[in-house]
């Protein structure tokens, strides 16, 4: 009886605490959503919110909350409050705070007080070690509380009286001319100092101690995580955003409102226009297009596979099958890996050095083809082992009792079985293959704006002819256009090169946003396929 | 110590013995037919590689024969062809590793042979490469000096790592330790999709937004600086510091995790005192290839750079960014030829080597982590 009754008593006590630490918790992301905003540029730092200066606001809350966290601290050690803190914050937390406090320092002094070298970095580390033994020596509640919060009444009074206004500029004096302003720095240093607040008042609401650090720790991986998911939002929201016009352009629909194809010696028209996924550049068009760029890319990647597949495919058989495990695998992954990590550009010089001069001297679609084969050669390799490794033993083992030789267990059992995991593995290699702009810049790019006219047609370019090699395909061995080379050429074409193209700007965003309409499709099927046979291999 | 080497000797002579023995016995077993028909495939291959090494026009002819020997192979003896043409295909794949090595090699010598330095008497090819910091490939005297552009390429590797290494571990902890299995489903695809998001249209995105924003922000003359460069190309490294550290975080046994919360810690406990440190080495290979990815990064580079070979004044300014090892390349492929051209391929030949040392450090210290953590078990 006597224990419920502690129980409750300690269970309010917390959650008055809990209470305020929410409340700092929620202002902290308050001030944190201001100085995003306007370091987005949403907000400016000279307008008033709510009748007051931006600044002067900042200054206050920041003061508010320094002293909400200092609060915390005090309320802790002397009892107020019921927690659980260790005998110190901790060397991390310590070599963090004196790192932020010999900055403090350090600035102040060069800055405000404008000490010399060995003057500034004296009081740098006064301040820093002030802060170190701060935060070690004391009991963790006064130590991870009480830097934070005089870090951030110190900078919200800098704020309040002006130290740091609105009009406030730091020369860094550097030959290469660079300052720091009100407009960034203001916004940059609230973020951080609420962060800082934010996970003092986290290890407070959870009562210092473990929990007190597990609550705190937390706070920062959820918010990396969301920060990471709100980055790639923002990239891919924005590109559509600013794509969407021009990609639409002039789309009209109706039966035969678009070009006519032939495929096979069948003619039809399509039940669409749209220019610009239609069209080449050209003086005369109504809406310029990325077509060429289009079926360049396609070509690429249909080459790229017919080469590095099979390689790579039957590169992993050997080495998980037939080969026993020895220096000879091993010299395989290290040779694998590193071909994987190889960067682009360097395979981009490969072919420059060994495909260019032997296929037709010049670059070529042929060229790309294989040097983008090679690149996906090693992913190929590698994600084909991982799915046959994955393959359990009992079913060769099964296959083998069968009295069948190894091939036919590969054939019939390990290949089938690893399908899922090889197409997957193939997708998304093809996804990042279709984005790379490096390698083909080297061996294929042709002209920056490429007509409809000059569309490759591989398929019809084929013709027998006399000499060796008896087959020969001018299409091939043409240099041509793809989606990233042509956004690449876009962005550092001069005027002159694309001024048959009205809206530059437009065309732009429009050919980033197919590009990565393009690529990350390849992803998302990529992503779907493994989580179907994922689910499939679950139910069975 | 000559006991060693003689037993290693003796060792070596007896494998090779067994080499030669095996070889005896497979000859002896399978069918001459089948033996001839991949000889003969196997002889045309190399022809048709070499008929490729030396510009022949007759290249086609031993290919065909290899086409149609495998062919014929294929239908007659499966067994055996199938085990030689994943034999070769192995064998390619290497080929193309050592292929790279050879040729960026030999178009690189040229410039390194220009860059002799003769010190006491001797020369050392290339020194003055990394010596001097003038790149003129136009103006005499003509120099091709690595550094301005080695130094670029370590400030933006240092601001990107700083950017990818934190963020990335804690997200792969996320991802692998705390994030409920809903959460997991929709945060791990989008790490994959960033990785996915090409190179060209960070840079975009970098050139058009970030660089105009960063000159009116920082008062900079003109646009482009390493700052910027090293977070986006930071945010391209991300996700694969995310990807390998989860495999390591997720390859400490789950017996290792129980038994720290068995004992009443909290998951941030076990986290930073058992996962973390038994998976430190591939949480350290995660980073080293993030390192390796961030230095290979072309196009972002490329387009939100100045593309003028110099050093920053001072040092440490990362609000001007000149050039690094690949956007040099890529920027001046275009109109370079002669020494200049064989320079680019010097800057191929610093990053190869520099990122395969990464790549195999890193699976080197992975390797240690399984035997680690296999014996462990």
């Amino acid at each position: 009886m006597a224990g419920a009754v502690e129980s409750s008593l300690v269970s309010e006590d917390t959650s008055g605490t809990e209470a305020v630490a929410a409340g700092v918790v929620g202002i902290a992301a308050i001030l944190f959503g201001i100085s995003l905003g306007s370091m987005f540029e949403l907000l400016s730092i000279t307008d008033p919110i709510a009748g007051i200066p931006m600044v002067a606001l900042l200054g206050t809350l920041l003061t508010l909350l320094g002293l909400g966290v200092i609060g915390f601290g005090l309320g802790s050690r002397f009892g107020y409050v019921a927690t659980d803190p260790r005998p110190s914050a901790g060397l991390v937390a310590s070599v963090a705070f004196s790192g932020i406090w010999f900055a403090v320092g350090g600035l102040v002094a060069s800055q405000s007080f404008g000490l010399g070298t060995v003057g500034w970095v004296a009081v740098a580390f006064v301040t820093g070690g002030l802060a170190f033994a701060g935060t070690a020596l004391p009991r963790e509640d006064i130590g991870s509380t009480l830097p934070v919060g005089v870090f951030a009444v110190f900078v919200g009074v800098v704020f309040l009286t002006g130290v740091i206004g609105p009009s406030w500029v730091w020369d860094l004096g550097w030959e290469q001319q660079a300052s720091f302003n009100a407009e960034f720095s203001i916004p940059v240093i609230t973020a951080f100092c609420s962060l800082l607040v934010s996970w003092a008042s986290a290890k407070a609401y959870g009562g210092f101690g473990a929990r007190g650090r597990h609550v705190g720790a937390y706070l920062l991986v959820y918010l990396n995580a969301l920060s990471i998911i709100a980055v790639l939002f923002l990239l891919v929201a924005f590109t559509v955003f600013k794509g969407l016009p021009g990609l639409f352009n002039g789309l009209t629909f109706g039966l035969g409102s678009g070009p006519e194809t032939t495929l096979f010696g069948f003619t039809f028209a399509w039940p669409f226009a749209w220019p610009f996924v239609m069209n080449g550049v050209a003086l005369l068009n109504d809406v310029n297009g990325v077509l060429p760029a289009i079926v360049g890319t396609i070509w690429l990647v249909i080459g790229a596979v017919v080469f590095a597949v099979p390689l790579g495919v039957g590169a992993a058989v050997f080495i998980t099958e037939y080969a026993d495990r020895g220096r000879f695998t091993q010299v395989v992954e290290v040779a694998t890996n590193g071909l994987w990590s190889t960067p682009s550009i360097v395979f981009g010089l490969f072919g420059l050095a060994f495909l260019v001069p032997r296929l037709g001297n010049g670059k070529s679609l042929l060229a790309g083809m294989l040097t983008l084969g090679f690149m996906l050669l090693p992913l190929v390799v590698i994600t084909s082992r991982e799915a046959m490794l994955a393959v359990p033993d009992e079913y060769r083992d099964a296959s083998a009792a069968l009295g069948v030789t190894k091939w036919q267990t590969i054939r019939s059992v390990v290949l089938p079985a690893s399908l899922p995991g090889i197409v997957t593995g193939i997708i998304l290699g093809v996804g990042r293959i279709a984005g790379e702009t490096a390698p083909i810049l080297l061996t294929m790019s042709g002209s920056v704006a490429p007509p409809g006219s000059q569309t490759v047609d591989v398929i019809g370019g084929f013709s027998f002819t006399s000499s060796p090699p008896f087959v020969s395909n001018p299409e091939l061995l043409q240099a041509t256009s793809a989606l990233p080379y042509q956004l690449y050429s876009l962005i550092t074409a001069g005027v002159g090169q694309s001024s048959n193209i009205a809206n530059i700007e437009q065309f732009r965003w429009a050919t980033a946003l197919i590009l990565l309409v393009v690529v990350l499709s390849f992803y998302a099927v990529g992503i779907a396929t493994r989580y179907y046979f994922r689910r499939k291999l679950q139910h069975e | 110590m000559t006991t060693l080497s003689d037993n290693d000797g003796g060792g070596l002579r007896a494998a090779a013995r067994r080499e030669i023995q095996r070889g005896r016995d497979f000859v002896d077993e399978t069918e001459p037919e089948a033996l001839v028909t991949v000889t003969v495939a196997a002889v045309a291959l190399l022809a048709a590689f070499v008929g490729f090494l030396t510009v022949s026009s007759l290249t086609a002819i031993p290919f065909v024969v290899f086409l149609v020997a495998s062919g014929y192979g294929w239908f007659r003896h499966q067994e055996l062809t199938a085990r030689v043409l994943t034999l070769t295909t192995t064998i390619s794949t290497i080929l193309i590793l050592g292929l790279i090595l050879v040729f960026i090699f030999v178009e690189a010598w040229p410039t390194v042979e220009y860059a002799t330095v003769t010190v006491f008497g001797i020369p050392l090819p290339g020194l003055r490469l990394f010596v001097e910091a003038r790149w003129s490939p136009v103006t005499p005297p003509l120099r091709y000096s690595m550094v301005p552009m080695i130094h670029g390429t370590v400030l933006v590797t240092i601001i990107a790592t700083a950017v990818a290494a934190p963020l990335g571990v804690a997200a792969a902890l996320f991802l692998s330790e705390i994030a409920p299995r809903t959460v997991r489903e929709l945060v791990k695809p989008g790490v994959e999709i960033l990785a996915g998001i090409p190179s060209i249209v960070y840079g975009f995105i970098g050139f058009t937004i970030l660089s105009p924003w960063a000159s009116d922000q920082f008062d900079i003359v003109g646009q482009g600086t390493y700052l910027f460069v090293g977070v986006v190309v930071g945010l391209m490294a991300l996700p694969t510091v995310v990807s390998v550290a989860e495999d390591a975080l997720n390859s400490v046994p789950e017996s290792m995790k129980s038994g720290s919360l068995a004992l009443g810690t909290t998951d941030w406990q076990t986290m930073t005192s058992i996962t973390l440190p038994a998976a430190f080495s591939g949480v350290s290979a995660a980073v080293l290839l993030g390192v390796g990815r961030a230095i290979g990064e072309t196009m972002a580079a490329t387009v939100m750079l100045r593309g003028s070979p110099g050093l920053t004044e001072p040092l440490y300014n990362v609000f001007y960014g000149n050039d690094t090892l690949t956007s040099l390349i890529a920027a001046n492929y275009g109109d370079a030829d002669g020494l200049q051209m064989s320079a680019l391929f010097v800057a191929g030949v610093i990053l190869f080597i520099t990122v395969l040392f990464l790549s195999i450090g890193s699976q080197y210290i992975e390797a240690r982590m399984q035997q680690k953590l296999g014996g462990a078990e």
